[in-house]
């Protein structure tokens, strides 16, 4: 096992938010007597992460995931807790800290528009003083793994968003970090684009051993490159562990697809909701329980009740487990 | 050191590799400010041909105390325009970038920031005011007097820096600080070509106690010229002119250091 780089123990942070009261008479006695309201972004998170893990952080909007990232890449003080990611304190030791990670936001691009990501990367190589040695074989080898031959040495407003991003990755990586947050790194990118960044960040994990943060609204990202994933919301850790022991553990409900000879009158099963699929009378959806029906018994009844031309059970979807546990329809913990 | 040098040079590069990108606007940004500033200089110098003087001051003079408000300014946006434009940076939330790299972030914004061109265009213009007048006013150029207005530059330069550094720090707890600074800098640095002493006490006292600009030009202008209407203010004044600028930059950095820890970065 490896060591434990990310500590952080019951970390609050509490936000103070003018009350806006509305009309001119309120605009007015806003600026004379203000009222505050207290929201609290983050309450009593605490996790571990070891060195070389991959972990996906994700909640809705307004879940307290930017201000937690923000408190563990040194931006934020928090209100009480501890953090210690790599033997130092972020927000205390702030520029002996930053100088091991790298952070990569999808909205926001920290290479300038009008020069080429070479030009941009000149200037970073200075401000974080990476030896010309380092910086030449970083920049030969992102330039290999991410493709970025042809449009390296082209003004940034040139790219595409998905060149664009991976020009940016390439930024964060120079100073060859131990430790890396991407921050919504797929947002607005095509699949094939998308595809392209998660097989680099994946590859780049394996080989170099850093350990990768990565807060997404996509899951396509997380099941395809965490193997842990954090699930925060309203400012409290929901779940921790693993995707695929959510999928086991905490989902019971299957559905069966089915597409029937001739359609009968009523489907008549007991402990199942029968819906359509699209404007196809023919195809049903089956979905079911697997804790108050067994799946071989709804098959049985089924086929020996009804004309069935094909029948398929499907994975629940991942999406709608999120969605689930986001709305409280599912509690995991 | 050298390292803080190179790191100014990569910013510079990329600043102006940056500007080059738009040559032609990037000519045209610099006359355009050469022509406008320099707009209010010819005005004052047809007014003059009917007035000869203002209160004793001749165009000569006059021309060597506007020359320290343009010269200061050149260098003030090489240094200073982040702090310039720092509700702009908070607003878009490009403070966490420079928080997120491993630098003093004062040392980032001061190095980083510069708009070359307009330096260029206020430097020139502020060059050429002294060329014409230096030789005009009585000084006689020694060491004492080169020193002394070599180092009422750096000064000038500061305190304008740390006005403005009071104004960022200011930003941090309200983000818009625009009018204020409107209000506070930018209609002031109007009154402060002239010599103060042709104002009203209240904007007299502004120019001295609030937001120092005498300190610029009027006060190092009369320890070179010594003119009569010197006699309203304390002698003092010109003789601790060349260390306001320190000395107000200091405290303007004690209450910058003191707001950071207020920091909220804004919300995505």
């Amino acid at each position: 096992m490896n060591k434990t780089i990310i500590d952080v123990q019951n970390i609050c942070k509490t936000f103070k938010i003018t009350k806006r009261k509305s009309g001119f008479k309120g605009s007015i006695s806003n600026i004379f007597h203000p009222e505050y309201e207290h929201k609290k972004a983050v309450n009593d998170i605490s996790f571990k992460i070891r060195e070389g893990e991959m972990v996906g952080f994700i909640g809705p909007n307004g879940a307290g995931k930017s201000t937690t990232v923000k408190m563990l890449s040194g931006i934020l003080y928090p209100d009480s807790g501890s953090i210690n990611i790599a033997g130092y304190v972020p927000y205390k030791q702030r520029k002996e800290y930053v100088a091991n990670i790298g952070v990569v936001f999808g909205q926001k691009s920290q290479i300038s528009w009008d020069l080429s990501p070479l030009d941009s990367y000149e200037v970073i190589k200075h401000i974080y003083k990476i030896p010309d040695r380092k910086y030449k074989e970083n920049i030969e080898r992102f330039t290999e793994l991410l493709d970025m031959q042809k449009f390296i040495k082209q003004p940034v407003r040139q790219l595409s968003l998905g060149q664009r991003m991976r020009a940016d990755i390439a930024a964060a990586l120079l100073h060859s970090p131990k430790i890396v947050f991407f921050d919504e790194p797929t947002i607005g990118i095509d699949v094939v684009g998308k595809e392209k960044i998660r097989s680099f960040i994946k590859t780049l994990n394996k080989t170099d051993n850093i350990t990768m943060i990565f807060t997404t609204h996509d899951m396509q990202d997380i099941e395809k490159t965490c193997e842990r994933l954090i699930i925060i919301d309203d400012g409290k850790k929901l779940y921790d562990g693993s995707l695929d022991s959510i999928k086991r553990n905490y989902v019971s409900s299957r559905i069966i697809e089915a597409e029937f000879e001739e359609l009968p009158e009523k489907i008549d099963i007991d402990n199942v909701t029968v819906s359509n699929v699209d404007n196809n009378k023919m195809k049903k959806l089956i979905t079911f329980d697997t804790n108050s029906k067994g799946i071989n018994l709804l098959m049985s009844e089924l086929l020996n009740n009804y004309n069935i031309k094909d029948i398929s059970v499907k994975e629940p979807e991942i999406d709608a487990i999120i969605r689930d546990i986001y709305e409280g329809k599912i509690i995991v913990h | 050191m050298k390292d803080i040098f190179s790191l100014f040079f990569a910013y510079a590069k990329s600043g102006l590799k940056t500007r080059f990108q738009y040559k032609l606007d990037s000519v045209v940004a610099t006359l355009a400010v050469f022509l406008r500033e320099a707009a209010g200089i010819i005005a004052m110098y047809f007014a003059l041909l009917k007035f000869d003087t203002i209160n004793n001051w001749n165009i000569n003079e006059l021309m060597f105390l506007f020359s320290l408000i343009f010269i200061t300014y050149g260098i003030f946006i090489v240094f200073f325009m982040a702090l310039r434009d720092f509700s702009d940076w908070i607003k878009h939330g490009d403070i966490d970038r420079v928080m997120l790299r491993p630098r003093g972030i004062l040392t980032q914004l001061v190095l980083c920031g510069a708009d070359w061109l307009a330096a260029l265009g206020h430097g020139t213009l502020g060059i050429v005011l002294f060329i014409l007048s230096a030789n005009n006013v009585g000084v006689e150029w020694n060491a004492e007097t080169i020193l002394y207005y070599i180092v009422s530059i750096a000064s000038g330069v500061l305190i304008q820096g740390a006005v403005f550094l009071f104004f960022s720090a200011i930003s941090i707890y309200f983000i818009e600080t625009q009018s204020l600074k409107e209000i506070m800098y930018w209609n002031l640095r109007k009154f402060a070509g002239y010599p103060i002493s042709i104002y009203n006490k209240f904007i007299q006292s502004l120019l001295i106690f609030v937001v120092p600009f005498a300190f610029v030009n009027y006060f190092p202008a009369q320890f070179l010229l010594r003119k009569p209407d010197m006699a309203a203010y304390p002698e003092w004044f010109m003789y601790i002119s060349p260390f306001v600028g320190i000395i107000l930059y200091a405290l303007a950095y004690l209450f910058w250091k003191f707001s950071m820890r207020f920091y909220k970065s804004t919300g995505n």
